[in-house]
C-alpha cells in the first residue's frame, strides 16, 4: 500500500509519463508524415549509441569527440577568462557606488547586445585561422562575462550592512572586511553568475559555430543538416543540450559545497 | 567613563527637503560599571547616539570622550551587539564569537580558548560548531553578546539587542545579561524601546525626545542590585510600576505632539 | 537575519534601465560617443570604423534598413505575444497542478539551459523559410523563462494570504484572481522583462541562421561583404529595439505593480 502511495507521489513518475507521451506523439507524427529531415524518435534514440561509443559504428564517434574537444577548448579558456574579469569588476562595482554609476551604461549595453551581431566584427579583425581559437575564445568572454559582473555585484549589494558595520566595530580594515564578509557573503550569489555565466557561455559556443565559424560541434551540426541526415541531426542536438545540462548540474553541485550555510535553493535559470 | 558635550548630528534629507536633525546639543557622562539605558519613541535620535559613541558615524559638533580619550572611531575598548545579531551565517559559532580577537591580531589558540570561555559562559556549550543559520533568535543573540564580551571590553553598547526576539526568549536574556554584568560590572549603554526593559535593567533610564533629537529627562531607577536572582518580584515592585507609569506619561505626550506637528505639516501640504 | 540568498530572476533582471541616472549616464554616453568616433579615427581599420561612418551608412540604407526593421519587429511582437500566452499560462497550469510540475519541471529547466539556437535546424525542417522558423526561435528563447519565473511566482505567494483567503471563504477562482495573480505579478514581469532581451536575441539569431529575412540578414550580408559599418548600423538599431522594448515592458510592469514598496523593486 505504502509502496503504491509513495510510487504515485514521486516525481520521477510524472516525468516519465511526461516523456512517455513527447515520444509517441514524435514517433506517431514522424510515421505519419514521412520527413527526410524530421526523424522518427527510435531512430533518433539509436543514433546517439553510435555517436558516442567508440568503435560502434565505424569512425563517426571519433568525429564527434574531436568536435567536443575543439569546442570546449574554446569554451574553458574563454570561460576562465570570464570569471578571472567578471567576478573581480562586479565585486568592485558593487562596493564603490561611483564607478558603478559610471559603468552602469555600459553593462546595460552589454545585456541587450545580441552578441551573434558582433562576431562578423570580431572574424573581420581576428580572422579565422587555426580554427580561429581567439575568436571564439574572445566572443565567449563576450557572452558569459556580464552574467557574472551583474551577480558579483549584487552578491556585495544584499549584504547585510550591518554585518560591515560590526566588523568596523571590532576594528576590521577594508582588507580584512574584504576577507571576512565580503568575499564569503557574495559567494552564493557569485555561484549563481558562474551557473548564468556558463549557460550563456555554452549559448555562445553554439552560435559562433552554427553562425559563423564552422568548426566543432556547430560544423557537425551543419554538416547532418546538409547531408540530410536526420537521425543523427537531433542524436546530435540532444547530445549538446545534455553536454549543457550536466556542465550546469556540475555547477550546482559545486554551489551546494562551497555555499553550505546558503538554505534557500535557487530556481533555475 | 563616556563624556558626550554638546553632540549634534545631522544627515542629509531626500532630494529636496532638509536635514534630519538626528541629534542635538546632546550632553550626557556615562559612569563607570553603570548600566544605562535610553529609551524614545523612534526617530528620536537613540541608535544615532550610540552609534556615535561607537565611531561608526562622525557627529558634526561638539566632544564624545570615552576614559578621556576623544572617539574618532571604532575601538577595541568598546564592543557592540546589534539588534539584527550580525553573524556571519558561514563562520561556525567558536569563529564568530573569535571574530573581534582575530581582528585584533590574537592568534588562533588563544582567541578560540576565550571563545569557548564566552560561549559557556552565555549558556552555549556544545554549540560552538554549528552555524548561525542552525540557532534559534535567542541562541544567535547570545553568540551576538559572547562576541561583544569576548574583548573585554570597557563599554557594552547594546541597540535594542532583545527587540528580534519573542517576549519569552527575551525574559530569559535580560535574566542572563543581568547575571553577567552583575559578575562583570562592564559599563553599558543598552538601547531600548520598551519602558519595561529599560526600567528592568537599568541603573538609570535616560528618556530622549524626536524632532530635533535630544535628552528629555534622565531618571534614577531605585531597584536595588543584584536583580537577576528575583526579576518577577522587582517588576510587580510598586516602584517599578511608578517608574514605568512615569515614562509612559512623558512618551504618550511626545506621541501626541508628533501627531500633532504631522497634521499641522499636512494642512500646510494641502493649502494651495 | 540576512537573507543571503537572493532569487536569481531578480538578481540579473535587467531592471536596470530605472536604474540608470541621469549625469552619470549622460558622461557615459559622450565618452561612449566620443571614445568611439576617436578611437575608429585613430585606428583606421575596416573593422572598426568610426561612429560617424556607421551612422552615414545607416541614412544610405535607411529605406533597406527600416523595411528589415519592419519584417524583423513584426517577428519578434509574433513570437513574443505566442511566448507570452504559452509561457505565462504553462506556468500558471504547472503552479497550480502539482503532478503538471512534477511532470515537467526538469524538461522546462533543460530547455531553459540549453543554448537555443541548436534547435533551430528543426525549426527549419518543419517550416523551412517560413517566417514560422523564426517564430519558434524566438520562443525558444524566451518561453521558458517566463514559464519557471510564474511557477515561482505562484509558490512563493505567502501562505498566510492564502489562509486569509481561505478564512473569508474565498471560492477557489476568487482566490486566485484576488490573491494569487496579483501577489504573482511582481516576480511574473520579472521573468517577461528577461523574457524580452531573450527574444530580441532570438530574432536576430534566428534570422540570421535562416539567413533570408529581416535585420538578421543585413547583419549576415554585411559580414559576408565586410562591410562592418553595416553590421555596426545594424547592431546600434537592435540596441535600440532592445531598450524601446525593455522600457515598455518596464513601464507596464510598473503599471501593474504600483503597490509595491519602492525598495524591493
Amino acid at each position: 500500500m505504502s509502496l503504491v502511495r509513495r510510487v504515485l507521489d514521486s516525481s520521477a513518475l510524472y516525468r516519465l509519463i511526461a516523456l512517455a507521451i513527447f515520444a509517441t506523439i514524435w514517433q506517431l507524427a514522424t510515421l505519419s508524415h514521412k520527413s527526410m529531415l524530421i526523424p522518427t524518435f527510435t531512430d533518433t534514440m539509436a543514433a546517439i549509441p553510435k555517436l558516442l561509443i567508440p568503435g560502434y559504428s565505424g569512425d563517426e564517434s571519433a568525429k564527434l569527440w574531436d568536435a567536443l574537444y575543439q569546442s570546449n577548448g574554446a569554451l574553458l579558456i574563454g570561460f576562465a577568462i570570464s570569471v578571472a574579469l567578471g567576478v573581480p569588476f562586479g565585486l568592485l562595482i558593487g562596493r564603490f557606488r561611483t564607478i558603478e554609476r559610471f559603468a552602469n551604461l555600459y553593462i546595460s549595453i552589454l545585456l541587450v547586445t545580441p552578441m551573434a551581431a558582433v562576431i562578423p566584427l570580431l572574424v573581420m579583425s581576428l580572422g579565422v585561422r587555426d580554427g580561429a581559437m581567439p575568436t571564439r575564445v574572445i566572443l565567449i568572454v563576450l557572452f558569459a562575462i556580464v552574467m557574472l559582473i551583474v551577480n558579483s555585484r549584487a552578491g556585495i549589494r544584499q549584504i547585510d550592512p550591518s554585518l560591515i558595520e560590526m566588523a568596523r566595530c571590532f576594528g576590521a580594515g577594508e582588507l580584512s572586511i574584504w576577507r571576512r564578509i565580503l568575499l564569503p557573503g557574495s559567494l552564493p550569489a557569485i555561484m549563481t553568475g558562474v551557473r548564468l555565466g556558463l549557460g550563456r557561455a555554452i549559448t555562445g559556443m553554439v552560435i559562433i559555430e552554427l553562425l559563423f565559424i564552422a568548426v566543432g560541434l556547430g560544423n557537425l551540426i551543419q554538416k547532418y543538416d546538409a547531408q540530410l541526415d536526420g537521425a543523427r541531426l537531433y542524436a546530435l542536438i540532444i547530445i549538446v543540450v545534455f553536454e549543457a545540462l550536466v556542465l550546469i548540474q556540475a555547477v550546482r553541485w559545486l554551489e551546494r559545497r562551497v555555499t553550505p550555510w546558503r538554505k534557500t535553493t535557487s530556481f533555475g535559470r | 567613563m563616556i563624556e558626550i558635550k554638546g553632540v549634534s548630528k545631522a544627515f542629509p534629507g531626500r532630494k529636496g527637503s532638509e536635514p534630519v536633525q538626528a541629534l542635538k546639543d546632546v550632553d550626557l557622562i556615562v559612569r563607570d560599571n553603570e548600566f544605562l539605558t535610553v529609551l524614545g519613541p523612534s526617530g528620536c535620535g537613540k541608535t544615532t547616539l550610540l552609534r556615535v559613541i561607537a565611531g561608526l558615524v562622525p557627529h558634526d559638533t561638539g566632544t564624545v570622550l570615552v576614559d578621556g580619550k576623544p572617539v574618532t572611531g571604532p575601538g577595541p575598548e568598546r564592543a557592540m551587539v546589534f539588534q539584527s545579531f550580525a553573524l556571519m551565517p558561514w563562520d561556525n559559532v567558536l569563529t564568530n564569537v573569535a571574530f573581534g580577537l582575530e581582528m585584533q591580531g590574537v592568534d588562533k589558540k588563544t582567541r578560540e580558548l576565550k571563545a569557548l570561555e564566552l560561549i559557556e559562559m552565555v549558556g552555549l556549550g556544545g554549540f560552538e560548531k554549528r552555524l548561525p543559520g542552525e540557532l534559534s533568535g535567542g541562541m544567535q543573540q547570545r553568540v551576538g553578546l559572547a562576541r561583544a564580551l569576548a574583548v573585554s571590553p570597557k563599554v557594552l553598547l547594546m541597540d535594542e539587542p532583545f527587540g528580534a526576539l519573542d517576549e519569552q526568549t527575551r525574559r530569559l536574556l535580560q535574566e542572563e545579561l543581568l547575571r553577567i554584568w552583575e559578575a562583570t560590572r562592564t559599563t553599558v549603554v543598552f538601547i531600548t524601546h520598551s519602558m519595561e526593559e529599560a526600567v528592568l535593567l537599568g541603573d538609570r533610564v535616560v528618556l530622549m525626545r524626536p524632532r530635533p533629537g535630544r535628552i528629555d529627562q534622565i531618571l534614577d531607577i531605585p531597584m536595588t542590585r543584584p536583580r537577576s536572582t528575583h526579576l518577577d518580584s522587582v517588576e510587580s515592585s510598586g516602584e517599578f510600576t511608578a517608574m514605568v507609569g512615569l515614562l509612559w506619561n512623558n512618551l504618550r505626550a511626545m506621541h501626541s505632539d508628533v501627531r500633532r506637528a504631522r497634521q499641522a505639516g499636512q494642512a500646510a501640504a494641502t493649502k494651495p | 537575519m540576512a537573507t543571503v540568498a537572493p532569487t536569481p530572476a531578480r538578481v540579473a533582471s535587467p531592471g536596470f534601465i530605472s536604474r540608470l541616472e541621469a549625469w552619470p549616464t549622460v558622461t557615459s554616453f559622450i565618452v561612449l560617443v566620443g571614445g568611439w568616433e576617436l578611437i575608429g579615427r585613430s585606428l583606421n581599420q575596416p573593422f572598426f570604423p568610426p561612429l560617424s561612418s556607421v551612422l552615414n551608412e545607416l541614412a544610405i540604407n535607411q529605406a533597406e534598413i527600416m523595411a528589415a526593421l519592419g519584417t524583423s519587429l513584426t517577428n519578434l511582437v509574433l513570437g513574443f505575444i505566442v511566448s507570452v500566452v504559452f509561457g505565462v499560462g504553462l506556468g500558471l497550469l504547472m503552479g497550480a497542478f502539482r503532478k503538471l510540475d512534477a511532470a515537467l519541471d526538469i524538461y522546462i529547466n533543460a530547455l531553459l539551459t540549453a543554448p537555443s539556437l541548436v534547435f533551430a535546424p528543426i525549426f527549419f525542417a518543419i517550416w523551412g523559410l517560413e517566417r514560422w522558423s523564426i517564430v519558434a526561435v524566438i520562443f525558444m528563447y524566451s518561453t521558458w523563462i517566463m514559464v519557471v519565473n510564474t511557477v515561482t511566482a505562484v509558490r512563493t505567494v505567502s501562505p498566510e494570504m492564502l489562509e486569509m483567503g481561505r478564512a473569508f471563504n474565498a471560492p477557489r477562482i476568487k482566490t486566485w484572481t484576488r490573491i494569487v495573480l496579483p501577489a504573482a505579478t511582481p516576480l511574473i514581469m520579472a521573468g517577461i522583462r528577461l523574457a524580452t532581451g531573450r527574444a530580441v536575441k532570438g530574432m536576430l539569431n534566428g534570422e540570421m541562421f535562416i539567413a533570408i529575412v529581416g535585420l538578421g540578414k543585413l547583419v549576415k550580408d554585411g559580414s559576408g561583404r565586410f562591410d562592418a559599418s553595416l553590421v555596426l548600423a545594424i547592431l546600434v538599431v537592435i540596441i535600440v529595439v532592445a531598450f524601446i522594448a525593455l522600457w515598455v515592458v518596464g513601464w507596464v510592469d510598473a503599471r501593474l505593480t504600483r503597490w509595491l514598496p519602492k525598495t524591493s523593486r
